[in-house]
């Protein structure tokens, strides 16, 4: 009983917005207020509840309320011990294997935090914004944290599947019924988009649990068992394909890229927060939780490939926001860009590039967040995005100024803030990725293309501020404009507090992770050489298999010193 | 006396129908026929859930075996076909007073045409099977024309009538084929006859014959023709039994033919046998059905072009028969269900839309009606999800089991399954139309506005059909393992 909020907390996070949901459904629509508050008092008292992942959170709880039993039976978790933290698993349908099995651990944890932060933040920032059916705006946003929050946990396939979907329906709601002039569009070719690589993913899942039933004879969906599995390559790099389409234009990754400036230009300013902060974040979430450890050798053989495509979209997203007028489009672009650096960092396969990677994703979530509530919050003021139509706003409002420009610094990647950390991270974990798994001799080379980009982002970000704070104040409408309000204030400050925490003491955060990387890692490897053991499950492709480069070696080079080669070659990939 | 509770349901619904006739024309003040009727198919369609709860084995009266077959599957299709038409005629209880089509006569075609369903899906023999047949499609067809001063009521019937009688006459050329090469019409024997080296040539004629009379009945493309007209020329609620009765009852007789007469490893041959053929139909409905539905402008028209799409997707699950049996065959049997509660949903909802005068028909009616009245507009979403195939609703499952099935198969089984899913995502577009227009767009100017009508009726069979599509897309395991046991006993 005492330890019964720790056993089901996961659950609790879930269950807490779909009961704010129950709530809002039942309140009358003449009441906007009190609408409001209570979604957001759901929402913020589900980031409250969240911070008890966090071994520090309840140690101070239970310090401070050490009177209260219940406080003390809460759990201590280490996020250093193997595995998953807070899982709890209920039989869904017993026939088929499908069961409820959620589960964080160092890879999620930061991602569930930010999705229970930017949540009420972004609901919060739109609390003027929108002002028709905003008790049907409040119900999306519930039920949309429901679906991130459930896909971020769920440990069985078929429960992330149900949730990756779920959490569609809200969001094309959002940019549908909420959005600008050409919502409906936008909203339904996020929607078609989304489908389709999700109903790949669906037969690629399919598949894998056949190929599970083949060997073992039961059904089932759960991740832990299914990664077990080892497939021939060529069947790997299919299914794998299958994943990566479905993340891949969640990512969303060049060039299936374009739903998202759509999307993002005529999502209203909530929508646009929480689809840049956490929706597209899912996307990665994906490749590391699932396509990568299940699929080892393709990811291998793949990777390279993938970074490079992440690799395009650096450039071409920097290169496609510069040119934008609208600040909302330069901001989706940038999106592409940074978007681009996660997934070099991952399919860097090193310590540093995938817990890079991890901190980016988060980076991109607090700054991209943070700069669509600031263009927002111009937006409702002046009813224009065109940066034409700005020029010497820093007259006018400093304090907005000054938050835009810390933000903007942080997204170009300014040493201080966080966007600094987790690229740099990514471009060493990328120079020194010429393990047995990563780029070889290309690493040096895409970490030199990342680096422009990080170029390109100074070129574009400040062209915009220069554009918005600087020179004469040249537009009649500008010149009464109002500083941030204290509303306005609330939803920022925590995000810049979070910009120079990251930048100043990354630790707190990588600390986290990192052990969740290593034994990512190593279990990559172990599957690695355990497909090299096995003769029946033998590899394929002579490039791809270790013990044969290792023996053809062997007959060219004749020596001893010819043994190394393989081996370091292979302790490279982890330094 | 416990063989009898296995026919029971079929009684009840010829005691039925001969009453309200008597009831229709003797009775002065007019009686609640929509009442009775759903009450009649209800109680149907619980006897033979109960049947097949309890587990006692299914007897068949003697008299009857060499005709219908009351196995678990002829029960679980009685549950199907009776929540079919008991939403059907709730529906229609609603429907027919507001715009004032009140006749006795519907419900006495309903209840006769379920029957004949019942018997379809029982059949063990093609004699039986063209009784069944026939008895649901006179019914049907009356329904479609019923009303009879609309013009496109009159043409949808007609081609449905004159191409339904030429389906029905291919079908008996090729149960006679099939008795010149067997000797037998019964499928077991057919069975037996093709195992004691029957003509090839004679048999495949007639498999193929018989074939194309129930893809007829199933509308899978190229046998579809009929169905867009017949589904807007019909009212509503005929739609909706149509749609989703005659439908089950098809594919069950399907199900039954295939495994039992046809199960020879030739006829099932993946060169030459049904598989490839079925396979081939199943591509082009759901492609072809997908498509088409698209440019539709009228919303019954979408929906009877997305109930072809069905159609290939239930066929993909009929064609993965052959490779891993009762895997499939219980996939096929779920998603029927499935689709029953979700379509009588989707359909349902459109009924509610309209009231008398003013029925909605095109997307262009519903413009704003989920600001206006989000109530009446939650059930067409719920629909419309479950058709798209939207988890956590029924028609998510039944899609995963089929599709599911179809990859199990292996082979180029993953190639169909992979076309399934990529044509279910065009389908998405429209569907998704539909809850563009009542919430994301607003009524033209000076446009008249269909009022949702107010029927205890229409929210009762809309009540019951949305609980079901949620119960079956979130506990779908215990109809799941009764849809297991039915397919498990077919193939022992």
């Amino acid at each position: 009983m005492t330890d019964l909020l720790s056993q089901n907390l996961l659950t609790a996070l879930l269950l807490v917005p779909l009961l704010g949901a129950a709530v809002i459904f039942f309140m009358p629509r003449q009441w906007p207020n009190a609408i409001r508050r209570v979604s957001v008092g759901f929402l913020a008292f589900n980031f409250l509840l969240s911070l008890l992942l966090l071994p520090e959170v309840v140690e101070l709880t239970q310090q401070l309320f050490h009177r209260f039993p219940a406080v003390g039976a809460l759990q201590v978790v280490d996020y250093g011990a193997p595995g998953f933290q807070f899982v709890s698993e209920h039989v869904w349908v017993e026939s088929l294997g499908i069961s409820y099995k959620v589960g964080v651990d160092g890879i999620s944890l930061w991602l569930v935090l930010l999705t229970t932060l930017l949540t009420p933040i972004a609901l919060f920032a739109s609390w003027t914004g929108i002002d028709t059916k905003l008790k049907e705006y409040a119900l999306s946003f519930l039920l949309l944290e429901v679906g991130m929050l459930g896909a971020f946990f769920a440990l069985d396939l078929f429960l992330f599947y149900v949730f990756w979907e779920l959490m569609l329906v809200p969001m094309y709601l959002i940019v549908g019924v909420w959005g600008g002039a050409n919502r409906v569009y936008a909203a339904v070719k996020f929607f078609l988009y989304t489908m389709v690589g999700s109903v790949l993913m669906l037969v690629a899942i399919l598949w894998i649990v056949g190929a599970y039933h083949d060997l073992t004879g039961a059904y089932t969906f759960d991740l832990a068992l299914l990664q077990d599995v080892v497939l021939p390559f060529d069947a790997q790099l299919l299914l794998f394909l299958a994943f990566a389409v479905a993340f891949a234009i969640k990512v969303p990754m060049f060039p299936f890229h374009t739903w998202l400036p759509d999307a993002h230009v005529q999502a209203p300013t909530g929508g646009s927060v929480i689809l840049a902060a956490v929706l597209l974040k899912l996307g990665t979430y994906g490749f590391l939780r699932f396509a990568m450890p299940m699929f080892p050798l393709a990811s291998q053989y793949a990777g390279p490939t993938i970074a490079a495509i992440g690799l395009v979209g650096i450039i071409y997203g920097a290169y496609c926001a510069w040119v934008q007028k609208d600040v909302k489009k330069l901001v989706a672009y940038s999106s592409v860009s940074h978007m681009g650096f996660v997934a070099l960092g991952m399919f860097a396969m090193t310590p540093h590039g995938i817990n890079g990677a991890i901190l980016q994703m988060v980076n991109h979530g607090v700054s991209t967040g943070a700069l669509f509530i600031l263009v927002g919050v111009i937006y409702e003021r002046r009813h224009t995005r065109d940066l034409d139509e700005f020029g010497g706003l820093a007259k006018v409002m400093p304090w907005y100024a000054l938050a835009f420009i810390v933000v903007a610094m942080s997204s170009i990647g300014l040493p201080g803030t966080n966007g600094f950390i987790g690229e740099f991270m990514i471009m060493s974990g990328a120079f020194l990725s010429n393990g047995f798994v990563g780029f070889g001799q290309w690493g040096g080379l895409f970490a030199l293309v990342a680096a422009t980009g990080v170029i390109l982002a100074a070129v574009y970000m400040l062209h915009a501020v220069l554009k918005m704070f600087w020179g004469p104040l040249s537009k009649k409408e500008n010149e009464g404009l109002a500083d941030l309000t204290r509303r306005e204030w609330v939803a920022v400050a925590p995000l810049l507090l979070l910009v120079f925490w990251i930048g100043l003491h990354p630790t707190t955060f990588l600390e986290k992770s990192e052990p969740a990387v290593v034994g990512f890692i190593d279990g990559f490897k172990e599957k690695w050489e355990a497909s090299d053991e096995d003769d029946s499950l033998r590899l394929w492709h002579p490039n791809l298999h270790p013990r044969a480069a290792a023996q053809e070696e062997t007959a060219t080079a004749q020596g001893s010193a010819s043994l190394e080669g393989p081996v370091a070659l292979r302790a490279g990939g982890v330094r | 006396m416990s063989s009898w509770i296995h026919v029971a349901p079929l009684v009840l619904l010829v005691g039925g129908g001969l009453f309200i006739m008597l009831a229709d024309v003797f009775a002065k003040e007019r009686p609640e026929l929509a009442t009775v009727t759903s009450v009649a198919l209800g109680v149907s369609g619980c006897v033979s859930l109960a049947a097949l709860v309890s587990g006692v084995a299914p007897q068949t009266p003697a008299f009857l075996t060499s005709y219908l077959a009351v196995d678990k599957m002829a029960l679980f299709f009685d549950v199907v076909i009776c929540t079919g038409a008991a939403l059907s005629t709730l529906l229609a209880g609603g429907y027919l007073r507001e715009h004032g089509y009140e006749r006795g006569e519907f419900y006495v075609l309903t209840l006769f045409s379920a029957f004949g369903a019942m018997v379809l899906a029982r059949s063990v023999d093609l004699l039986s099977l063209f009784v069944g047949l026939e008895t649901m499609s006179l019914g049907v067809y009356a329904l479609v024309a019923f009303r009879r001063a609309s013009a496109r009521a009159v043409e949808g019937a007609m081609k449905y009538f004159l191409l339904g009688s030429f389906a029905a006459a291919i079908l008996l050329f090729g149960s006679a084929l099939l008795y010149a090469a067997t000797g037998h019409t019964d499928y077991a024997g057919i069975a037996e006859g093709i195992a004691a080296g029957a003509d090839p040539r004679l048999v495949l004629a007639g498999m193929l014959l018989v074939v194309v009379g129930l893809t007829f009945k199933v509308s899978a493309v190229p046998f579809h023709m009929w169905t867009p007209d017949a589904y807007e020329g019909a009212m509503t609620p005929a739609t909706t039994f149509m749609s989703v009765a005659v439908k089950a009852a098809a594919f069950a007789v399907f199900l039954r033919v295939l495994v039992v007469a046809f199960g020879d490893p030739m006829s099932m041959s993946e060169a030459s046998g049904w598989p490839p053929a079925l396979a081939a139909l199943a591509a082009l409905s759901m492609v072809y059905g997908n498509f088409a539905a698209v440019s539709q402008q009228n919303i019954k028209r979408m929906l009877a072009y997305s109930s072809i799409a069905h159609a290939g997707y239930v066929l993909v699950g009929v064609v993965a028969v052959f490779r891993v049996g009762d895997e499939a065959i219980s996939a096929v049997l779920f998603y029927l269900l499935a689709y029953t509660v979700s379509n009588a949903l989707a359909l349902g909802s459109l009924i509610l839309m309209g009231s008398k005068g003013r029925e909605a028909v095109s997307y262009d009616d519903l413009r704003g009606v989920g600001r206006r009245h989000p109530m009446a507009a939650l059930p067409f979403v719920i629909g419309v999800l479950s058709l798209m195939g939207f988890p956590p609703t029924a028609g998510f499952f039944g899609k995963y089991y089929v599709f599911n099935a179809a990859v199990h198969s292996g082979g180029g089984m993953v190639w169909l399954a992979l076309l399934g899913v990529l044509s279910s995502a065009v389908g998405a577009y429209y569907y998704l139309r539909v809850i563009v227009v009542m919430f994301m767009k607003e009524p033209e100017k000076g446009q008249v506005l269909a009022v949702p009508m107010r029927s205890g009726y229409v929210v009762t069979a809309l009540s019951i059909a949305g609980l079901a599509v949620m119960e079956l897309g979130l506990m779908p395991g215990w109809f799941l393992d009764l849809a297991v046991q039915a397919a498990q006993q077919l193939v022992a």
